[in-house]
């Protein structure tokens, strides 16, 4: 087994004297999925700029397959890494097609075009996701759940051994929710690919992620110790774990050979239990 | 192929009236004396030429502007290129400086050089101001553009009469008549600053979505972005020191273009290049025409007869314009 990724003593703050991460030092290993969990502003998306190179850590360093990010140029990350992200501004009426498309921008050829290989690899990245019905019309006319399997397409049209997402199932309806799940799996299994996804739904993460990040925010009090928990998914989504991190009271079920956690509020029907 | 006939159609029609067959004839007995000929060769041509050329890198510009600011209303003018060109060609007129350049007047080169010292400046503070944020740069750039409008206006309520007639003429847009010299070292440029945007344009689909987006697919934004903007700055500032402000074309012809063939850059820009020079070609056989023997600015053709043009263009289209919901 290798290594995909791996921080070291990795640190960022947007502003002085206040970091968001602090000295955060773990390993995934290849062909893993992992999810990385954690109440809001505990600084998971930043994790995952941080991992992909899009933000520079002010300390420490990433190591994606063994190669430091300092010393790559960003061709050469992206050919490792893609990334799915959450924020998405419209601008001049591209298509879904066109815009899967952009994932391909590093291989065109020297005149700026893609190849067959490119478009096949677009027409399966569409395929997958279920988007090819709507694939030549333009992104701002979708719902915000398909809009969202837009962007997984292009994550997949690049193509590359690591994925990160932020939040891929945030908009979307039950059936869409386990069929990225299961598209992330499958991509997991056949091509090896190292999968981490942020995600707020812990069951989704018992269910298909071996292993789990868990991030506490830095300025919480007290301060917690040690700010982040890796490990098996088992092991790091436990009541006890959760209800420290969210502040809330769990309710936990077993289901099969896996537990999964229900959060229950103060005044909810099943609050007495 | 469309661009040439129109470019021939227009070189044709004039206050005076030339023949083809005269024109085409004059080679094969070069003794006897042809007007229509040399009205052609001499008057026409290059006007066509220059005014195409001038077309092309306004249309060319505000595709790049569109793109790298993320935003629809941009045109070459945004970050002040139209203020400081005007305000250099402005205190060449007034101080009515003597000396000349190859015998020519220096307002071209004192619009070229407050162009560019326009843009710099520009880019800088919007540099600093924010760096993964356009809106730095277009906020730079407007306020550089009021802060050179209003020395602009000091300056016009301070002229002279003589003075302010060959300004606001200038500020009009108006192409005239140039020399072959002019001619190949402004049509170098903008032909060699297009075919390198035109290399640019497959990663600016990418950069036209989003700076992190272009980053994560392995575009090296920051260095696309500094080619393209001092690309496109460049030939608006030949295109403006060429023939003045001409509006319009910047704005429109792109937005035109993508209504009717969409938004990837790699053919918006070269299709924007062609509409834009045939679309100011037909306008500014219009100015010549039009109140014959005098001549009207191109610039105020262009928006009379653009911006109907564009309305039923945007009537027809309006399923696709999603970028503007």
């Amino acid at each position: 087994m290798t290594t995909a990724i791996q921080a070291e003593h990795l640190t960022f703050g947007y502003g002085r004297d206040r970091p968001v991460l602090l000295d955060l030092s773990f390993q995934v290993q290849a062909g893993t999925f992992l999810a990385i969990v954690g109440p809001n502003g505990a600084g998971k998306t930043t994790l995952i700029n941080l991992l992909a190179g899009l933000l520079r850590p002010h300390g420490g360093e990433v190591r994606l397959e063994g190669t430091s990010l300092r010393s790559c140029r960003v061709q050469d990350i992206a050919r490792k890494v893609a990334v799915v992200r959450q924020e998405f501004v419209p601008a001049f009426g591209f298509s879904v097609a066109e815009t899967v498309l952009m994932a391909r921008t590093l291989h065109y050829g020297r005149f700026g075009f893609e190849s067959k290989a490119d478009r096949e690899i677009v027409r399966q990245a569409l395929e997958l996701t279920d988007t090819i019905e709507f694939a030549s019309r333009p992104l701002g006319s979708l719902s915000a759940g398909e809009r969202q399997r837009v962007f997984i397409a292009r994550g997949l049209a690049q193509d590359t051994p690591i994925l990160l997402l932020d939040e891929p199932t945030s908009f979307l309806d039950l059936k869409h929710q386990v069929k990225i799940y299961d598209l992330l799996k499958s991509i997991q299994h056949q091509k090896g690919a190292t999968i981490a996804a942020i995600t707020h739904d812990i069951n989704l993460a018992t269910q298909y992620c071996e292993e789990t990040l868990l991030l506490h925010p830095l300025h919480s009090h007290p301060a917690p110790s040690p700010s982040c928990r890796i490990g098996k998914t088992s092991e790091i989504l436990t009541s006890e774990e959760v209800e420290r991190a969210f502040g809330v009271r769990v309710f936990s079920a077993m289901v099969g050979n896996d537990r999964f956690l229900i959060p229950v509020g103060t005044r909810a029907k099943g609050s007495g239990l | 192929m469309l661009l040439v006939l129109v470019m021939l159609l227009c070189s044709l029609v004039g206050p005076q009236a030339i023949s083809l067959k005269a024109v085409v004839n004059a080679p094969t007995n070069p003794t006897m004396p042809n007007p229509d000929y040399e009205i052609f060769v001499r008057v026409r041509v290059p006007r066509i030429i220059l005014t195409a050329l001038v077309g092309a890198a306004l249309a060319g510009a505000g595709v790049i502007f569109q793109a790298l600011l993320r935003n629809p209303l941009a045109d070459p003018y945004i970050l002040g290129i139209s203020s400081g060109a005007g305000l250099g060609a402005m205190l060449a007129i007034i101080s009515g400086i003597g000396w000349t350049l190859w015998g020519r007047s220096p307002v071209a080169v004192f619009a070229f050089a407050g162009a560019l010292v326009t843009v710099w400046l520009v880019w800088g503070v919007g540099r600093i101001a924010g760096k993964y944020h356009v809106t730095g740069l277009l906020l730079a750039g407007v306020v550089v553009n009021a802060f050179f409008s209003a020395m602009i206006m000091f300056l016009t309520s301070v002229a002279k009469s003589q003075q302010l007639y060959a300004t606001i003429f200038w500020l009009m847009g108006n192409v005239t008549e140039e020399d072959f010299l002019v001619l190949w070292v402004g049509g170098g440029c903008i032909v060699a600053g297009l075919v390198g945007l035109f290399f640019l344009s497959p990663q600016l689909n990418i950069i036209s979505i989003g700076y992190q987006d272009a980053r994560s697919v392995g575009v090296p934004v920051e260095r696309i972005e500094l080619a393209a903007f001092a690309l496109s700055a460049f030939i608006t500032a030949v295109a403006v020191s060429l023939s003045g402000l001409i509006g319009f074309v910047g704005l429109i012809i792109p937005h035109a273009v993508r209504l009717v063939f969409g938004p990837d850059h790699r053919q918006l820009l070269p299709l924007s290049c062609l509409a834009g020079a045939m679309f100011l070609v037909v306008a500014d056989t219009i100015a010549r025409v039009i109140v014959a023997p005098a001549q009207l600015p191109v610039g105020v053709i262009t928006a009379l007869i653009g911006g109907p043009f564009f309305l039923v263009l945007l009537i027809k289209y309006s399923r696709k314009v999603y970028w503007l919901a």
